[in-house]
Parts: structure tokens; C-alpha cells; sequence
């Protein structure tokens, strides 16, 4: 029992970095109709910015927020330069597609060569304990009731309830959340209301790097370094978790995260044959999802009318 | 912008390489090269008396004296990615190659040769490794005399066909696999890396003198890598007290190992091997201090370097592992002539290396030297400027010293024995100060790699 809550925890720590990016992948698709193939070598690129802040001297609690804010800026840049005159209901969709794969491959070249193309400690923006010889520090473990915990499992669960809590408020309780949705839900008839949807579309890619960037600090904090093969795995797990979720649902990214990485914990933990090819759990439940809902767990079906 | 292109569709590759290893349910060696690497060799090739080199099948005549006056080395290692950082080796050879040359060169004969060399980035990746190499040594073999410290086992393993064939020296390989033993393939030898399983054997002996009931728990890579740690240390505790209570495997390339450290520290085990290669190493090492886990730790001697260690920091405190040469980080040898020469030969040769940053304190630039060390002596032992004589001189090396080897650590190898990394010490590993540090006496196991290895694993 004891070690099962154990997995169960070395999961939740993961869900929560697939959650976040599932949650960007899941804002851009909502917006854009936009599967975003770059969004792990974005937020890859924005962790090794954040990095290099922090071996600038600024502290981690400094440079994940102004990293998380250039990011945003960087997420409007390359929607409005890169997306843009590439997307839209007259241009094939291929196009796009071949844009996203190439900034796939760019933002990692770029990040190793602007950056590092080693693995670099990452400080930890929660409660570590620091000695000589020691550059990130090690998690502070809290006991409950005989369960050990570490600090970066209650970290990240933080961060990503703040991330959901400050989604919520931005799509429910704000003018421009309610501009947003209009935009995804009828991008036509926004326009013609008098939204500006290409400043929405903008926002959704800003919101979408933002969320990438601080899921990128994060789980390079957790694991110690970040290093140029950081994201593509967490990106495969996040496309299961959007998938399982569905790539419209919010909620269903959250949810989804969750329950891949939890399954992947008691994976490798259980079945021993899979411990070696645990990437085996994220293609199962996509495959699995697709056969049984094709629109995942909290995904609404797209009825036409013809 | 070629080459962050090509780095990117590496990325690529890497992805779907996932995706492909996900899809095909295998726990094999994808990792370690195994294909189409299997040669025609049932038969044994007579006894395996191979004190001479048998040279009718040669696809090259290795008997040919070098034309001019420079030998030209190729060679082929990750210079960007994530395994970048094993350029640095190159750093150290092609600095002592070029004193070499400086000073005039080696003679081999009586006769002198200046040291040329080329190289090129194969990103780890085998089959890129294979194209550099095919390209460099020229299909006939005519466009170098020698490959050296090629990096990674299943990289050596992909072109030792091709080299065999043609009777072209692959030397100093950059790895301790102990498959550098095969008898088929007498062209092909290892460098000072100790191989594989004298790891376990050294950690075995360990605890049989310090925690004699040992239950050990080990983490290992899901390939011919981890089945040598595996393999190596279940023969090593034969006849002790010693048991190995769980092993867990983590996949090829990955870094996050937390839940197989959850099981490991769940098996009651008081010992830990961690067979953890690149990152999953300092991972298990901080996983293992989240659980809580106290443990007599040993890590892979693939682990040693600054990077790794300095991301596990203090997660890593106290851990055990083995080396024969001299730790540059470690301020003891600071006054140490020989140290102060290699530092000087790194600073002077070659300071704009492959526009890296020279970091002088880094240990397999000293590694990369040794090599480098070695490989000229071997040249003037050589009885002629031949391939043949080069690779004999380099398979009957006897007790060869190193100027960056612990003291006490020689070299050597012969007719039965391909393995020259047989004599190391001991390494304790100090987070507060940052290196690692001697322990305990100089262990020999010369000429015992053979009986120490499961066959199986030497021929594979």
C-alpha cells in the first residue's frame, strides 16, 4: 500500500507538467483549430532562457516569471510572423503543419545554440535545502500520516491549480476571456460583432508559450537540469493526455495529464516487462481513446449542419 | 544553419525513434547497435591463438609501409546534442598530438611522422557514425591509416564490420564494453575505460570487505550496457553472502527513473548499484535521496564526470565508483609536474577547440590525453610504419605508464588479453568540495576481464 501511494505520487508530480502543456496545447486548438507540434521546443527554449537568468545571477523566483512574461511575447511574435500568413480556411493545412514542424526542429537548434547544448542545473522555486557542492539544492520532504513527500510534487500541483484557477477567471470572468471564446467557438461571426480576433488569436498563442514556459522551469527543476531532449518526452505524454481529455476540454486536459502519468507510474512500477518501454502506456490510452471516443473523456462532438 | 537543421531532424529521428521502440514491443539492445551487425562467426577461428593477426582475408594489404611522412588518424564522436560534451575527449588527444608534432613528431623504425588528424560529428548516433567513417577511411581504405577513439559501444560495434574487412586499426575505442574481447574481431581494441564488468567485480569486493550480507538493489539500462553491470555482478558474488535483491531497467535514452527507484528503495536493499548512464544517473541519485533510501552507493564509472555529478550535487555525497586516472577537478594533484604539463599542453594546443569553452578541470580532456599518451607509445614500439605492426604493438602492450595515471596503474595487454583498463583505484565522490577522491589501494585485475565476463557477452 505504502509503495502504491508512493507511484501514485511520482505520478501526480508528472501529470502536473503534462497537464500544463496539455493545457497550451488544448488553448491553442481551441482558438486556432491548431494541433501545436512546437509547443515542447518552445517551452524548451523558454526553460533554457530561464536558466540562463538564473546562472546570471537572478534568482529562480525572479526568472521563471520574467521568462514565463518573454515568453508570452514570443508566443504572440511567432503566431503573427510565423502562423499567420500561413493559416486560415482558404490555405491548405499542410502548410502550417510544415511551419510547426520546422519551428520543432529550429527553437531546439536554437536553444543549444544560443543557450547550452549540455545539461544545465535548474534551481528549485520551492522549499530545497541547500548545501556546499550543491547547485540546485534538494527537495525538502514533508511527512503526512507516514507518506514522504517532496516539495516538488507540491510545487508543481501549486502551479497548476494556480494555472487552472487563473484560466478559469480569465475565460469566465473577463471581457476578453468571453472575446476568446467567441472567437474559437465562431471565428466569423466574432469578426463581424466587432472582436478583434486577430488579437485573440494572438492571446492564445501568448497564453499557450506563457504556460509552456513555466511547465518547462518546472519540470526542469524537478528532475535537476534541463537539458535539449527535456520536452519532446514530455510532449508525447501531453498529446496523450489532450488527447484523452479531448483537445477541446480544459478540464479534460488536466484530468488527462493525470491519469497518463499515474498509469505510467504504476507501469513501470507493476509490470515489470513495460518498465523499459514505458512510452507503451501514453500510446495505448491515445489508441484506446481514439477507438472508443474519438472526442476523449470531456470533449464535445463538432456537429455539422449540412 | 546546416548543421541546427540537421541537429533538428535528429530531434526528429529521436521522436519517432520513441514512437517506433514504443510501437514494437521489445526490451532488447536497440540501443547498443545489434543490427546487421551479426558477422558469419560460428566457427572459432582456430583456437584462439591469436598472437598474430590473420591477415589472408584482408580487404586492404596491412603490410604496407606508410607512403610520406604523416599518418592520418579519422575519427567520428558527437560534437553537438546532448552528447556533445563527449567531444571533449578529442580536446585531449588532439592537444597531445599536436605537442607531439610539435616537438617533431613520432618515430616509428627510425624513421619520424607527424600526426594528422580528422575528424567528424556523428551526434551519437551509430548510423551516422558508420557514414563518417565509411567517408573518412575511403571505400578501399586508402584515405587513412588508423581510426581513433571513436565514442560509444553501439557506434564501435557499427563500423568494426566494415574496418575488420578491410584490415583498417580501429584503436582506443572510447567505451568499456567488454565485446572489445571478441577474438573476431582482432582489428577493433578498447581504450583505458575499464570494461564493464570489473565495475561489479570492484563494487562486489567492496562489500564483501566493508558490508559482507550485502543486499543489493541495482539500476540498469535496458541493453547490452545494463546486462554487463547485471551479468558481471551476479558472477561477482558468487560464492558470498552478497545477494542482488531487485533489478530495475530503464529505457535507452531516458532520464526519468523515479518509480523505479520507488520499488528499488522498496526492496529493503542496503546497497545500491546504479547503472545509470548520461542523466538517469545524478535522476537516481536524487530519486534515491527523496525516498529516503540509505544506501552504500556505487555509480557507473560512466558517471564520474563534473556535469553529471554537479547536477546530482548533494544527492551524490559519498557515492563509490573506480578510475585509473587522475581527477584534474581534484586540487590534491594541483603541484603534480605531470598534471601541470597537461594542463599546460590543453591551454596551448588547440584553446579555440570546435568553439567550446575550454573547461580545463573537466576529466575526459585528461582522458582523451591518455589515450593520446598511449597510442604514440604504442607507435614508436611499432617494428614497422605498417598497419599490421601497429596493431600488433597495440594488442601486445606491456606495462605501459601513463603521465595522468594513478600511481601504480599500468597498462597492458596480449595475445589473450584485449582489455587495458585492469588496474584503477577506488573513487569516493565529495558533493561539498566537488571531485572525487581516492580510496583503498591499487586494485590489479590484469589479464582477468575473460574470466570475470560471461561469454556470451564478450562475443555478442
Amino acid at each position: 500500500m505504502d509503495l502504491f501511494i508512493r507511484y501514485v505520487l511520482n505520478g501526480v508530480g508528472n501529470g502536473a507538467v503534462y497537464a500544463s502543456v496539455a493545457l497550451a496545447l488544448v488553448l491553442i486548438f481551441r482558438t486556432t483549430g491548431l494541433l501545436n507540434l512546437a509547443q515542447g521546443e518552445m517551452a524548451l527554449f523558454s526553460t533554457y532562457f530561464a536558466w540562463k537568468l538564473t546562472s546570471l545571477g537572478l534568482s529562480v523566483f525572479v526568472a521563471i516569471p520574467l521568462t514565463v512574461v518573454a515568453s508570452m511575447v514570443g508566443g504572440a511574435v511567432i503566431e503573427r510572423v510565423l502562423i499567420r500568413p500561413v493559416h486560415g480556411p482558404d490555405k491548405s493545412p499542410l502548410n502550417v503543419l510544415i511551419v510547426m514542424l520546422g519551428m520543432f526542429l529550429a527553437l531546439n537548434a536554437l536553444a543549444q545554440l544560443v543557450f547550452s547544448d549540455d545539461a544545465e542545473p535548474m534551481p528549485k522555486p520551492w522549499a530545497s535545502v541547500s548545501s556546499p557542492g550543491d547547485p540546485t539544492g534538494a527537495d525538502r520532504i514533508v511527512e503526512l500520516l507516514g507518506v514522504r513527500f517532496s516539495w516538488s510534487v507540491i510545487g508543481l500541483v501549486v502551479a497548476l491549480l494556480a494555472e487552472c484557477a487563473l484560466l478559469y477567471v480569465l475565460f469566465q470572468r473577463t471581457k476578453v476571456g468571453l472575446k476568446l471564446r467567441a472567437v474559437a467557438s465562431n471565428g466569423a461571426s466574432a469578426r463581424l460583432v466587432g472582436i478583434n480576433s486577430s488579437a485573440m488569436l494572438m492571446l492564445g498563442w501568448a497564453l499557450a508559450a506563457g504556460l509552456g514556459a513555466l511547465a518547462g522551469s518546472l519540470v526542469a527543476a524537478d528532475r535537476g537540469s534541463v537539458n535539449p531532449g527535456l520536452m519532446a518526452v514530455v510532449l508525447v505524454y501531453s498529446f496523450a493526455a489532450a488527447a484523452l481529455g479531448g483537445f477541446d476540454s480544459p478540464v479534460g486536459a488536466v484530468v488527462g495529464g493525470m491519469i497518463v502519468a499515474i498509469a505510467e507510474a504504476l507501469t513501470t512500477g507493476y509490470v515489470k516487462a513495460l518498465s523499459t518501454i514505458e512510452l507503451v502506456v501514453p500510446f495505448a490510452l491515445i489508441l484506446l481513446v481514439l477507438v472508443v471516443r474519438p472526442t476523449g473523456l470531456f470533449g464535445k462532438k463538432v456537429v455539422e449542419r449540412v | 544553419m546546416k548543421r541546427s537543421r540537421i541537429r533538428g531532424l535528429l530531434a526528429v529521428l529521436a521522436v519517432f525513434a520513441l514512437l517506433a521502440g514504443a510501437c514494437s514491443s521489445r526490451d532488447d539492445s536497440s540501443g547498443d547497435g545489434g543490427d546487421d551487425t551479426e558477422a558469419g562467426g560460428d566457427n572459432e577461428d582456430g583456437g584462439g591463438g591469436a598472437s598474430s593477426i590473420d591477415t589472408e582475408d584482408c580487404g586492404s594489404d596491412p603490410t604496407v609501409p606508410i607512403e610520406g611522412d604523416t599518418i592520418k588518424l579519422v575519427s567520428s564522436y558527437p560534437q553537438s546534442g546532448l552528447t556533445g560534451a563527449f567531444a571533449e575527449i578529442a580536446r585531449g588527444w588532439a592537444a597531445y598530438f599536436d605537442k607531439v608534432n610539435a616537438e617533431g613528431g613520432v618515430e616509428i623504425d627510425g624513421k619520424s611522422y607527424q600526426i594528422e588528424f580528422e575528424d567528424a560529428d556523428d551526434e551519437y548516433n551509430p548510423q551516422q557514425t558508420a557514414a563518417n567513417i565509411e567517408e573518412l577511411v575511403g571505400a578501399d581504405g586508402g584515405d587513412a591509416f588508423a581510426v581513433f577513439s571513436v565514442v560509444g559501444t553501439a557506434n564501435n560495434i557499427n563500423i568494426r564490420d566494415f574496418l575488420g574487412e578491410l584490415c583498417v586499426p580501429n584503436v582506443f575505442a572510447a567505451t568499456g564494453s567488454v565485446a572489445w574481447g571478441n577474438p573476431e574481431y582482432p582489428w577493433l581494441i578498447g581504450s583505458t575505460l575499464s570494461p564493464y564488468t570489473l565495475e561489479a567485480q570492484a563494487f562486489a569486493t567492496y562489500l564483501e570487505d566493508n558490508q559482507p550480507d550485502a543486499k543489493v538493489a541495482m539500476l540498469r539500462q535496458s541493453d547490452e550496457f545494463g546486462a554487463t553491470y547485471e551479468e558481471g555482478f551476479r558472477r561477482a558474488i558468487e560464492g558470498t553472502d552478497i545477494e542482488l535483491v531487485a533489478v530495475e531497467a530503464y529505457p535507452v535514452g531516458s532520464d526519468e527513473v523515479s518509480s523505479q527507484m520507488t520499488t528499488l528503495a522498496g526492496s529493503g536493499a542496503d546497497a545500491f548499484f546504479n547503472g545509470g548512464t548520461l542523466l538517469a544517473c545524478p535522476s537516481a541519485l536524487t530519486a534515491k535521496q527523496t525516498e529516503g533510501w540509505d544506501a552504500t552507493t556505487w555509480v557507473s564509472g560512466t558517471c564520474i564526470s563534473k556535469t553529471l555529478m554537479g547536477i546530482a550535487g548533494a544527492a551524490g555525497d559519498d557515492v563509490l565508483s573506480m578510475t585509473n586516472l587522475k581527477d584534474p577537478q581534484n586540487p590534491e594533484y594541483g603541484d603534480d609536474p605531470d598534471m601541470q604539463a597537461f594542463f599546460e599542453t590543453v591551454e596551448e594546443h588547440r584553446s579555440e577547440f570546435k568553439g567550446r569553452e575550454l573547461d580545463l578541470d573537466n576529466a575526459i580532456i585528461a582522458y582523451g590525453y591518455t589515450q593520446a599518451e598511449l597510442f604514440v607509445q604504442a607507435l614508436q614500439d611499432a617494428e614497422a610504419p605498417t598497419r599490421l605492426a601497429v596493431m600488433e604493438a597495440i594488442r601486445n602492450i606491456d606495462g605501459y605508464e601513463a603521465s595522468l595515471a594513478h600511481e601504480g596503474v599500468t597498462f597492458t595487454t596480449g595475445p589473450d588479453d584485449a582489455f587495458m583498463g585492469e588496474s584503477f583505484v577506488l573513487v569516493q565522490y565529495d558533493a561539498a568540495a566537488g571531485h572525487f577522491s581516492e580510496i583503498g589501494d591499487l586494485i590489479k585485475l590484469e589479464g582477468q576481464t575473460a574470466d570475470l565476463t560471461p561469454e556470451e557477452l564478450i562475443t555478442a
